[in-house]
């Protein structure tokens, strides 16, 4: 749907290094043919590339040998279930500003690119060293639900070891053809994937936020209430 | 806590003795050497398992994860506004660097923009940022190599940045300044010149830092040609900043992309160094240290007046997308993945900090080593712990 | 009841008190650095700003086993914790333990992470706690006298049979 967002500023000059992101979304799609399932491009600002998820260690190759992005910023996991506690932060002042109607969660809805799974696998690589010559481009795939498998990108990136690592660790999806999956942050007996939306902070279940009870009242405030905060 | 049984005690007193033979016969069996997870050197903490055959490492793994304090699923449940407060104890060394990648992201998704003088005090105080963190990596590095006088002189030079930072932000390191659309506060009087004076004692500080070190043989012996990186492994292990400086690739964010700050009007360059070891390292930091000094300058010089905050919603709602933004942090590429739901929380921080994909390096570095450049090449990478763990 | 005199209570008065200022400015301070707080404490340890030499405490013990003193400084994740209790258990008696920072008193900003321990009065016990995030340097040589005034005061009897110190 490689469509422009309403962009309010800059847009002349955005439009040389538009053309470029324009011109390498076209490259992706030379090279991998259909398994480029969508793209994005935010004029003058960044690009998205979403592959099919059997293409996906094919586009870590197609982006460092053939495009040359050979910097590997970063690889990590996106859970697009809309969390079933909210904020966990019910004192009066989020009521006030959130409204009461939020009671029920919204439907599950993927970011940029869209997606039709739960789980998304996202990287970030880059072309740098040239000076003058500076492009990132976010990669996106989605991850089966069923399986939650995608194949590992340690093979083309060697630093991907660890973000892989880190991505099972925190969402519980494997990756196939990783040297070792291992907990990496976590205490060996931890139990549950932290970064899953389903995931609770037991802190905030057991005490709840407490939000404005510890401040003191406001100079207007303290007459229409009974006072307590201007006697104490 | 159990008691320990004869049966144990014998079978003790069986293994030391195996050992002991073992040892006799001066056979090299492959030792496994624990550092960490605390050291005296370190802020920090940070576990490295290496197995040894003699002085030499065969494997090592470094163990992160002792300051793993959840930051991703923090950011979740706090507003935009309370998010900045956490990102500040990131990279704690230069913590008002932390918050601009995140604010900036924001500021995208919100399309909303600083005002001049606000993107000017943005750069001023970034800058500020990197060079109280530099001036501890400079002092501490010689601290690893066995000099222990270079810290002192750190800390005492570090005292009159972090005084003009926390005149200005009030927080000696954690100073949470940043805003969505400007600054929390203007400049206090006189501020100005005061820095100017701070930064003609940073730059004293490099000479004297680069007469007690570089030319000292010692240091020369230790750093060069230990942990050689070539550009194409940095690359993919996604080495950033100065690491990456120091093998030859010429790239800074800051003016590569400079969003939301006026690096492209300040006269500075960007220091590379070919060779790749540890020795290139510490010298490309300690131009960096000199470079920032002399961007403060010109900053100060050069802050036009005018407003410091956009116009902006009191309660901060962004809107939905996702945005990528990162910069030049004192240690490397440091971004934030953010994904909005429209909500007042963030949906999904994802954070790039420098230090992960630096020290990721490790186990490839650390092959074939000696024990006594594990330190050295560690000290070098510089890294964070707080960074590394999130 | 193989007690020495001081053990037993049956030290004379002004003895216990040489006793108990000898102690107060010999104290050795084992730097259990964790995160931002280390800063801080380097600050006020290694810096010559704050000095904290001057209050007859001396910063580099080369193991647990020479401290009197350790200052927990910084958020302890219940990884760490485990190693910290190490710590505590290889330090001789008596031993003294400052909590630095929020992180180290409850969690601090940190209250509701999945991975960090809430206060680490929950698994050692704690003489001084320092408020702040991260408390300035002055801010840990006051805990640090604190301390020396609380180690001059204390009876030693009574730390040898296990009771509770009273502070006043």
């Amino acid at each position: 749907m490689s469509d422009d967002t309403t962009t309010t500023e800059a847009e002349t000059e955005a439009a040389p290094a538009d053309e470029q992101r324009d011109a390498l979304v076209e490259r992706f799609r030379d090279a991998l043919g259909d398994a480029v399932v969508d793209t994005h491009v935010l004029a003058g600002k960044d690009v998205w590339v979403r592959v099919a998820t059997e293409a996906w260690a094919e586009a870590a190759d197609v982006a460092r040998n053939r495009l040359g992005a050979r910097y590997f910023g970063f690889l990590s996991v996106v859970d697009w279930l809309p969390s079933p506690f909210g904020r966990s932060m019910d004192s009066e002042v989020d009521r006030v500003l959130a409204g009461e109607e939020a009671a029920e969660p919204p439907a599950m809805e993927q970011g940029v690119t869209g997606g039709s799974t739960r789980f998304q696998v996202l990287a970030r690589v880059a072309h740098v060293g040239h000076p003058g010559d500076y492009w990132g481009v976010t990669l996106k795939a989605d991850v089966p639900d069923d399986t939650l498998t995608v194949d590992s990108w340690v093979r083309t990136y060697a630093g991907a070891d660890w973000h892989e690592r880190e991505a099972w660790e925190m969402f519980g999806v494997s990756f196939a053809g990783h040297p070792g999956l291992r907990h990496l942050y976590l205490p060996g007996d931890f139990e549950g994937h932290p970064l899953r939306k389903d995931f609770p902070l037991l802190a905030r279940q057991v005490k709840p936020w407490p939000g404005i009870v510890d401040v003191e009242p406001m100079p207007g405030e303290a007459d229409d209430e009974d006072g307590e905060g201007a006697e104490s | 806590m159990t008691a320990i049984t004869d049966r144990q005690k014998l079978q003790y007193i069986a293994a030391q003795a195996a050992d002991a033979r073992v040892n006799v016969e001066l056979e090299t069996e492959g030792m496994t050497l624990n550092i960490g997870p605390q050291h005296p050197a370190t802020h920090g903490t940070l576990r490295i398992v290496a197995r040894l055959d003699g002085e030499q490492v065969i494997a090592a793994e470094p163990i992160p994860g002792y300051m793993h304090r959840g930051y991703e699923k923090l950011t979740e449940v706090r507003t935009y506004a309370q998010v900045t407060a956490l990102v500040n104890r990131i990279d704690w060394l230069g913590s008002f660097a932390n918050e601009v990648p995140f604010i900036l992201a924001a500021e995208q998704l919100m399309g909303v923009e600083a005002p001049p003088r606000a993107q000017w005090i943005r750069t001023l105080l970034f800058e500020m940022a990197r060079i109280s963190n530099l001036i501890l990596f400079l002092g501490d590095m010689a601290v690893q190599l066995g000099a222990v006088t270079p810290a002192f002189f750190a800390f005492r030079d570090r005292e009159y940045v972090l005084d003009q930072i926390e005149r200005v932000t009030g927080g000696r390191f954690h100073p949470n300044f940043d805003r969505i659309g400007g600054l929390k506060d203007d400049l206090p009087q006189g501020w100005l010149a005061d820095t100017k004076a701070t930064m003609d004692k940073v730059r004293s500080f490099c000479d004297e830092i680069e007469e007690l070190l570089m030319g000292a043989e010692i240091f020369q012996a230790r750093t060069r040609g230990v942990g050689v990186i070539p550009p194409d492994v940095a690359q993919q292990y996604g080495l950033s900043g100065a690491n990456a400086r120091a093998s030859g690739i010429d790239w800074d964010l800051r003016r590569d992309q400079p969003n939301g700050m006026v690096y492209p009007e300040l006269d500075w360059k960007v220091w590379t160094h070919p060779d790749g070891d540890s020795f290139a390292r510490f010298w490309v930091r300690l131009q960096e240290t000199r470079e920032a000094a002399s961007i403060v300058e010109q900053c100060c010089d050069g802050v036009p007046g005018g407003p410091i905050m956009a116009k902006v919603p009191r309660i901060i709602k962004v809107p939905a997308g996702e945005a990528y933004v990162s910069t030049e942090n004192p240690l490397g590429e440091m971004g934030y993945y953010v994904v909005s739901k429209g909500d007042l929380t963030p949906f999904r921080v994802k954070i790039r900090s420098a230090s992960f994909n630096n020290v990721s390096i490790a186990p490839w570095i650390l092959r074939g080593v000696y024990v006594p450049d594990i330190i050295t090449i560690l000290a070098s990478l510089y890294f964070i712990l707080g960074d590394i763990d999130r | 009841m193989g007690l020495g005199l001081v053990e037993s209570g049956k030290m004379p008065k002004p003895l216990t008190k040489l006793l108990s200022l000898s102690r107060k400015y010999s104290i050795w301070v084992y730097q259990w650095g964790l995160a931002c707080c280390a800063i801080e404490m380097g600050a006020a340890f290694a810096s010559p700003r704050y000095d904290v030499m001057r209050l007859g405490v001396i910063p580099l013990p080369a193991s647990p086993r020479q401290a009197d003193l350790v200052v927990i400084s910084g958020t302890v994740t219940d990884k760490m914790a485990p190693a910290i209790l190490r710590l505590y258990e290889q330090m001789p008696d008596p031993k003294y333990v400052i909590s630095m920072g929020s992180c180290a008193n409850c969690g601090g900003p940190y209250w509701d992470s999945y991975s960090v321990t809430k206060g680490i009065d929950q698994i050692l016990p704690v003489d001084v706690y320092v408020p702040g995030c991260p408390p300035r340097p002055e801010a840990l040589l006051e805990g640090v006298v604190l301390l020396q005034e609380r180690i001059q005061s204390e009876d030693m009897a009574e730390r040898w049979r296990g009771a509770p110190i009273i502070v006043e």
